[in-house]
């Protein structure tokens, strides 16, 4: 397989990374807590579209599923994250870690251990007679195809980043977000209501991990570890980019999603299954060289 | 007034005591005569006593790097798991997946514990200057890496088999299997209370001053002169060669080693343990954990009588040790035992 | 003699210069009061000194040795050892235990005496218990001595800070805001404790707000604006000062 038809895994992996790592790093920078259930919201957002798009068409079922997994999100803060928002980063992410457990095992008790699939129709486009370009034993150029699936979701994706941005610069709630994510104090002087943009938040990472995760139970299956097994690079991404902003998770995603997919392309085939650790590799190493990201703020103790 | 004032959480020479007189009697009732009949029922008991033994000492290293510096090392099974796998690679004979050197398995335990306290010195070198919560991720990511090379490199760690043919020496004196299970058991606590005593020594001591002065204010502690950097890297480098050593006995109890023994899930039975007794005190973290693999002992029997698979009565379990990690930290943070305003946490 | 020197000091903070071309010097022995208005300078030209920040540009000299960006704990071991102006106590700890911290060379902080529990370290941990009760004792702390810091109120904590750092037995302490919150009985008490001080030989320098309290207490009063030095000299000769009543006063 030849590198371009990496660079295209990168882009669509990091195209459903930065969907879900933008509700990461913003529950990250205005309610200041790492959520490590957050991969669960994604597998709630795969089985909520799953079971809807058994009944629905697709898009609507799509839909449901943002709905479904947005709600979730704002009743699991309520529950848990919200009362000791006082208590400081680790309680909560302790909090979030027991949170997750939870929430995986009533998952798998509800829906078993096989995996389920969206049905739909891909239409595939191959681009052949590429030049291959061979350099060792990888090859620079070679024949590649795209999927009317991988189209789907880099558009969804993009589609995202526009409706974000608009909303971080357009909207009263989204410069609030901003205002927040710099400093609460501040805001909070300037007469935000700190909790409703909490709140707000809560449902726009909800809303965001349940898209994310229809779009990878299409690309892959929907199972109880759908979520779970992006949360580590979801994370990378997001501290990649400087935890807290959304732009900054965006360039992260595509960096780890690229990242992860060339892995791929120079591992001999025996050891593919170290492209994940690789992602964490990359984690550790910007959290060790530029804890502050590709812009944020600084993570080191003062 | 006499350092003795400040000693709050028992006297260490006490387990010290206990700890000698416990390895001494498992070793001699080991090479004995005699033989002990264990019953199917009994034999689970002491099965979870071995581990509770090794889990102690997991805690309590995990107790001076949170409990008295407040590290979050969120990752602390990777540290037991690399003492394991060193012993293992070192000590196995003719294991039929991975690599086995047959060196002598002190050499090997040994070893387990310097690999384990290396890693914990490279992890610590390179994320001890990260905010807490950054810290925890830094350290969670590399057990969740050190899993993967694991499975990975089959050549080396035996991919998802691992690694067999480690020697087990209590086994090779005492012979048959209740007379192994039960030696194994007391040397285990006993090892398990020699580590109590060291670690208290060291944390009622003014070491330990320094320690609890660093999970307090950082910047205050270095304002009056000590080189807090120095003091975490070791609190972090000493609770890494213990799990390493834990590692290593595992190993050598064992007889094997795989990446199914080193999930996540051992983190999280110490992490729960430690807050639910009350971080910073040694004796709470051990009741702890006491009550938390009370718990899983308690859940094997209950398998038995539930109307459900193994498979869902796994799930179940997860689900109360999940709600219980959540409880604990939102209604009783210092934990059952644990001294509320020590710890600067609202009860 | 002088036993600190700054000279030339800047710290830039995103742009701005909080501390523009300053030099002072400090003699031993002396007492030393420096004030401004708000965002003046004055806590950041501490933290320069003290090591909690790097400074952008110039040097800093202690005892004759250029210190400039050593680390905050190798200063304080020499005997440059500050408070801070939010009183940072360590609230999880008791008021005895905040105290016995701060004593320097205590074999028992090291991992082998701590285990071997070694003579020589319980004979210092003796000495150290016994100093620090003292200390606990002169700062009329005992009744409160084994209380956590985080029960103190706002003055106790300003005590507790002092008694803690006299554990080290400072050649030059630096005192941000000692009087900051602190009820006007206990202003003077903590005043009298500096001036005493400093009559044992410490040199001394305090940040302060508290304008008459600093001006009766000190020998020397340096004003800050907009992070250089204005005016140094004599109090009274200071407070006159035409620029001094423009910048500070006149508000």
């Amino acid at each position: 397989m030849g590198l371009v038809q990496n660079v295209v895994f990168g882009l669509v992996q990091g195209s459903y990374i930065a969907i879900a790592a933008i509700g990461f790093t913003m529950i990250y920078g205005i309610v200041n807590m790492i959520n490590f259930a957050y991969g669960e919201y994604l597998t709630i957002g795969a089985f909520v579209g799953v079971l809807a798009a058994g009944v629905l068409p697709l898009p609507v079922a799509a839909l449901v599923a943002m709905v479904g997994a947005g709600a979730a999100s704002i009743a699991l803060a309520k529950l848990f994250f919200t009362p000791i928002n006082e208590t400081g980063p680790v309680p909560m992410l302790l909090t979030s870690i027991g949170l997750g457990l939870v929430l995986r095992n009533v998952i798998r008790l509800g829906a078993g251990r096989s995996a389920r699939y969206y049905d739909t129709e891909s239409a595939t486009y191959e681009f052949a007679g590429v030049p291959e370009v061979p350099v060792g034993s990888v090859d620079l150029l070679g024949n590649f195809f795209v999927t009317s699936r991988m189209l789907v979701v880099v558009g969804c994706a993009v589609a995202v980043f526009a409706i974000l941005h608009a909303l971080l610069t357009r909207t009263d709630v989204g410069i609030a977000m901003r205002a927040m994510s710099d400093s609460e104090d501040l805001a909070r002087v300037r007469g935000i209501d700190t909790q409703m943009i909490r709140n707000s938040v809560w449902v726009l990472a909800g809303v965001l991990a349940g898209l994310a995760g229809v779009l990878l139970g299409i690309q892959t299956n929907v199972s109880v570890t759908t979520g779970f097994s992006q949360i580590l690079q979801i994370l990378a991404a997001a501290i990649l980019g400087g935890a807290g902003s959304p732009y900054g998770a965006i360039a992260g995603s595509y960096v780890i999603g690229l990242v992860v997919a060339l892995s791929t392309a120079f591992l001999p085939a025996d050891m593919t299954g170290l492209s994940s650790a690789v992602a964490f590799l990359v984690l550790v190493v910007v959290l060790l060289v530029k804890p502050s990201g590709i812009a944020g703020e600084e993570v080191r103790e003062a | 007034m006499s350092v003795a004032d400040r000693i709050r959480d028992g006297d260490g020479t006490l387990a010290a005591v206990a700890g000698v007189a416990a390895v001494v009697l498992a070793l001699l009732f080991a090479v004995s005569p005699f033989t002990v009949g264990l019953p199917g029922e009994l034999s689970v008991f002491v099965e979870v006593g071995v581990l509770f033994g090794l889990y102690v000492i997991l805690v309590l290293g995990l107790d001076l790097q949170y409990g008295h510096t407040g590290l979050v090392n969120f990752g602390h099974v990777v540290f037991f798991a690399v003492g394991a796998y060193t012993a293992a690679i070192l000590a196995a004979q003719d294991s039929f997946a991975g690599t086995s050197l047959g060196y002598p398995w002190p050499l090997a335990l040994v070893a387990g514990v310097l690999v384990a306290a290396v890693v914990g010195a490279v992890v610590g070198a390179t994320s001890l200057r990260l905010r807490d919560d950054f810290l925890a991720i830094a350290t969670l990511a590399t057990a969740e890496i050190f899993h993967t090379v694991t499975v990975n490199f089959s050549g080396t760690f035996g991919g998802s088999t691992g690694i067999f043919g480690v020697p087990q020496p209590v086994a090779a004196v005492a012979g048959d299997f209740g007379k192994t299970m039960l030696a194994t058991l007391v040397l285990f606590l006993g090892l398990a209370a020699l580590t109590y005593a060291i670690v208290t020594r060291l944390t009622t001591a003014p070491y330990g001053r320094v320690l609890r002065a660093i999970r307090a204010d950082e910047l205050v502690t270095r304002s009056v002169g000590k080189s807090t950097f120095r003091y975490k890297m070791q609190a972090f480098v000493y609770g890494a060669a213990l799990a390493g050593f834990a590692g290593g006995l595992f190993a050598l109890y064992n007889g094997a080693v795989a990446p199914s023994f080193f999930t996540i899930q051992v983190t999280v039975t110490v992490w729960i343990g430690m807050l639910l007794g009350g971080a910073s005190n040694h004796r709470a973290v051990i009741g702890g954990l006491a009550v938390i693999m009370g718990l899983r002992l308690f859940s094997r029997f209950a398998n038995d009588l539930a109307p459900v698979t193994s498979g869902e009565f796994a799930s179940l379990r997860l689900i109360v040790v999940g709600m219980i990690l959540v409880l604990v930290i939102r209604y009783r943070p210092a934990g059952i035992w644990g001294d509320a305003e020590e710890l600067g946490v609202d009860s | 003699m002088t036993l600190l020197d700054i000279v030339d000091l800047e710290k830039e903070f995103g742009g701005l210069l909080a501390v523009d071309d300053l030099s002072l010097s400090v003699d031993r022995g002396e007492l030393v009061g420096v004030m401004g208005p708000n965002g003046a300078g004055k806590s950041t030209l501490f933290n320069c000194v003290s090591g909690v920040v790097e400074p952008t540009d110039g040097t800093v000299a202690f005892d004759g040795e250029d210190v400039t960006g050593e680390q905050p704990e190798v200063l304080a071991r020499r005997g440059l050892v500050r408070t801070f102006q939010h009183t940072r106590q360590l609230g999880t700890m008791t008021v005895r235990e905040n105290v016995r911290l701060a004593a320097p060379d205590q074999a028992g902080e090291r991992t082998l005496p701590a285990l071997t529990r070694s003579q020589g370290m319980q004979e210092t941990e003796r000495r150290v218990v016994e100093r620090a009760d003292e200390l606990v004792e002169a700062f009329e702390l005992d009744h409160l001595a084994d209380e956590y810091a985080s029960n103190l109120s706002g003055g106790q904590r300003k005590l507790l800070e002092l008694a803690r750092v006299l554990m080290l037995d400072p050649d030059l302490l630096l005192l941000d805001e000692p009087f900051a919150g602190v009820n006007p009985t206990l202003t003077n008490d903590i005043a009298d404790r500096i001036r005493a001080l400093n009559d044992e030989g410490m040199t001394v320098v305090v940040i302060e707000h508290e304008l008459e309290t600093l001006t009766a207490l000190v020998d020397r009063l340096v004003v800050l604006t907009q992070g250089s030095v204005l005016v140094d000299g004599d109090p009274e000769t200071v407070l006159e000062d035409e620029r001094v009543v423009e910048a500070y006063l006149g508000e």
